[in-house]
């Protein structure tokens, strides 16, 4: 008991936490599934059962072109309660391990700008924007397709800035400062080399709004105005399948489908939160580090 | 206007109750155009530069920190308590080698590894770019149809077995109705049923041509070519088909005159793609030519290879495409071993060309190949190139009717084969013909 106190103590006087959790050993093509693999087995075994079978089915590391099989969760967590509403049932999909970080150079491959042809696009379950399997070199890859996307078109991607401002065709990915201001954006990273995490849903689009010393402003489809670093990678055009939003639902089981489950029927009277909102633009969000004022004088 | 229960707005134009009073009034506001000064509304987190707060910064573990400090661990309490740290064991050793519990040898660590990646085309290799990948890879020029001589077989009206539309088509019917019991046979049941009825077919002429009975097939065994081309080292291996073997090689199909076109043919690149997409990489591997019979076997020169598609489920059954592919890369291996067999391993243009035919079928598409191996110098893409003939998409019927078709109680489309066409089995008898059927028309090596 005094051994504890004692390393309890300590822990306080010191910068002490949990250690941090071992670092897979960073394989070229390991895509991050969702962020970091959450620690799925939790530090402490108990006699009784854990509430939930494990839900994690993204124990893959190498990279795969082939769908892989997932478990539906129905908005339940690692507890087995629901945290998410209105999920639940659907038609069974299967997960296919796209690339977002569109340069990716293959180890051995010298760097510098390189062509991928398009060999197929098709519509992929878990998301409204269909995708496109490039290859190139000795290696194929999905991406998310931009709008006019055809099977064997060749699509450039490119990590350098030049001087002048890059005639970019659709579908092609260049980090921004190469691009004229005025383009039209899709699959936008916010740190340079983090992967796409920005304007991917279907038919959506980002504007390219000027390039001020060394950043780039970028508007989402929201209309909120984004800074990040020239050298950050982003891909021309429109995302495909622009008529997602004017589709039809037509009846309550194409949702059931789509794995919705409908509302709770029970009337409740509206709050502040519903009705018609009219408010500036929140601020532009910035994730560069600009320099304070006192470091500049 | 008092009582009124709704908000009251302003007229138009009028100016807003919550806008600014005094100078400024009346003006609209503007989004201000130099960014916004750094105040604790406008910013989140420290300015950078400065020091982060406690629980952003990088921490250590305390072990870390102060050296000589044991975690206290629950293991000699035997049961868990949340404020003791987990205990971490070592990993058990066996303390004896047991091979059946071992992990294995690290891929360096074995006896075979080597520094330079190989790529191995095996049965299961889809190949992306198909049969033009396969020409580059085996530095191959392509000739559509086959080849005169075997066109030569065909026509000739002494090469046809008696009722040979009728036998053929009996022997679709029993693969594809009268084999099973089930209404709708399985294409894993009823594709290699055809292959060995048409080959029995097709050895009933043994009567008419007696050097037919000096072949024999082959199944279940391993060929393993390797090659170098254009600083990639390649290699074929594993178990491919059928292989029917014969005592006489078969004669080379192309002249001479023909060969030495095949110079100035450029294979073909599809750039950005690189030829060897979809091919395994191997670190480990043996560097080895083996036809896949020992010496002295009575029957040492291959003839024909014999492929049968017959996956149930689409996405792994092979596109003709692909299939094509394989059967080139194939009749392209058991080709190169023989002929490194018999004239060594130096790369050289052959003096004899080595022919291999080849066969693929998924139950009703057949597609008939003649490879014939000219050079085994296949490092450069220049010089003599090997020379393929491909007759693909041979469709032998159309499709099968299973239950009749009944129109107001009459049978109007009754159960059986529909669409058949006998050019396919004909040019199915003429490969197998090819070899033993002496061609007075023609010479023989031109």
């Amino acid at each position: 008991m005094a051994v504890s106190s004692l390393t309890r103590a300590l822990g306080a006087l010191l910068l002490s936490s949990a250690p941090s959790l071992p670092q897979r050993a960073q394989h070229p093509r390991l895509v991050c599934l969702g962020g970091n693999l959450l620690p799925a087995c939790h530090g402490f075994s108990t006699s009784s059962t854990l509430s939930t079978d494990n839900p994690m089915w993204k124990c893959r590391i190498k990279y795969t072109t082939r769908p892989i099989g997932m478990k539906k969760t129905g908005g339940r967590d690692h507890t087995g309660r629901i945290t998410v509403h209105g999920i639940g049932g659907g038609h069974k999909q299967r997960y296919r391990m796209i690339d977002f970080q569109r340069l990716r150079y293959v180890p051995g491959a010298e760097s510098g700008p390189y062509e991928e042809k398009v060999i197929q696009v098709r519509y992929d379950p878990c998301r409204s924007a269909d995708i496109a399997l490039v290859a190139g070199g000795k290696q194929k890859r999905w991406i998310i397709a931009t709008e006019n996307m055809q099977p064997g078109d060749l699509v450039k991607t490119s990590g350098h800035i030049g001087r002048m401002a890059v005639s970019a065709n659709e579908g092609d990915a260049y980090p921004l400062g190469a691009l004229p201001v005025g383009t039209l954006i899709n699959n936008l990273e916010s740190h340079p080399g983090k992967g796409a995490q920005y304007i991917r849903a279907a038919g959506t689009c980002g504007v390219l709004l000027r390039k001020v010393n060394g950043t780039a402003i970028v508007q989402l489809p929201s209309k909120r105005q984004m800074q990040v670093l020239e050298t950050c990678i982003a891909t021309v055009g429109r995302v495909s399948n622009i008529d997602h939003n004017k589709r039809i639902i037509g009846k309550a089981g194409r949702n059931r489908w789509l794995g919705k489950r409908p509302r709770s029927g029970l009337w409740h009277r509206k709050g502040g939160w519903a009705g018609r909102k009219i408010k500036p633009l929140p601020p532009m969000k910035s994730y560069v580090n600009l320099p304070t004022a006192a470091a500049r004088a | 206007m008092a009582g009124l229960w709704w908000p009251v707005r302003p007229a138009a134009g009028a100016l807003r109750a919550w806008g600014p009073r005094g100078p400024h009034r009346g003006k609209t506001v503007q989004a201000p155009r130099r960014p916004l000064p750094r105040t604790p509304w406008t910013t989140r987190g420290p300015p950078p530069g400065a020091p982060l707060p406690r629980s952003w910064q990088d921490k250590r573990p305390v072990q870390e920190q102060i050296p000589g400090l044991e975690q206290v661990t629950y293991a000699d309490k035997q049961h868990f308590v949340p404020w003791l740290a987990r205990p971490r064991h070592p990993r058990w050793e066996r303390g004896w080698h047991d091979p059946r519990h071992s992990p294995g040898l690290r891929y360096e660590a074995m006896p075979l590894y080597k520094e330079r990646v190989c790529y191995v085309c095996h049965q299961r290799t889809k190949m992306l770019e198909g049969v033009r990948q396969a020409l580059w890879l085996t530095k191959t020029k392509i000739m559509e149809g086959l080849p005169p001589k075997v066109l030569s077989i065909i026509d000739e009206p002494a090469n046809q077995l008696e009722n040979q539309d009728e036998r053929v088509q009996n022997a679709i019917s029993h693969a594809r109705l009268w084999n099973t019991t089930e209404l709708i046979p399985k294409r894993e049941s009823y594709c290699p049923v055809l292959l060995e009825d048409l080959l029995h077919l097709c050895r009933t002429m043994a009567s008419k041509y007696p050097s037919l009975s000096k072949r024999m097939l082959a199944r279940d065994y391993k060929v393993a070519a390797i090659w170098e081309r254009e600083s990639s080292m390649l290699q074929v291996r594993g178990m491919n088909g059928i292989l029917l073997n014969a005592i006489n090689p078969l004669l080379p199909v192309a002249s001479k005159d023909e060969i030495l076109a095949t110079e100035n043919q450029i294979l073909e690149t599809f750039h950005p793609i690189s030829p060897t997409i979809d091919l395994q990489e191997v670190n480990v591997y043996e560097e080895r030519n083996d036809t896949g019979f020992r010496e002295g076997y009575p029957y040492p020169h291959p003839h024909t290879l014999y492929f049968v598609e017959s996956a149930n489920i689409r996405p792994t059954r092979f596109r003709p495409e692909q299939l094509r592919a394989k059967m080139l890369m194939f009749a392209f291996g058991n080709a190169l071993a023989k002929a490194k067999m018999l004239y060594g391993d130096d790369p050289k243009v052959l003096e004899h060309p080595v022919v291999v035919q080849s066969i693929g079928t998924e139950g009703r598409i057949f597609q008939f190949m003649v490879f014939q191996l000219n050079t085994t110098d296949l490092a450069s893409s220049d010089g003599v190139k090997n020379l393929v003939w491909i007759d693909s998409d041979q469709y032998m019927y159309d499709y099968i009717r299973y239950l009749p078709g009944i129109r107001k109680k009459v049978v109007k489309f009754p159960p059986g084969i529909y669409g058949y066409r006998p050019d396919t089995f004909k040019k199915f008898l003429a490969l197998y013909l090819h070899g033993a059927v002496q061609d007075s028309t023609q010479n023989k090596i031109l």
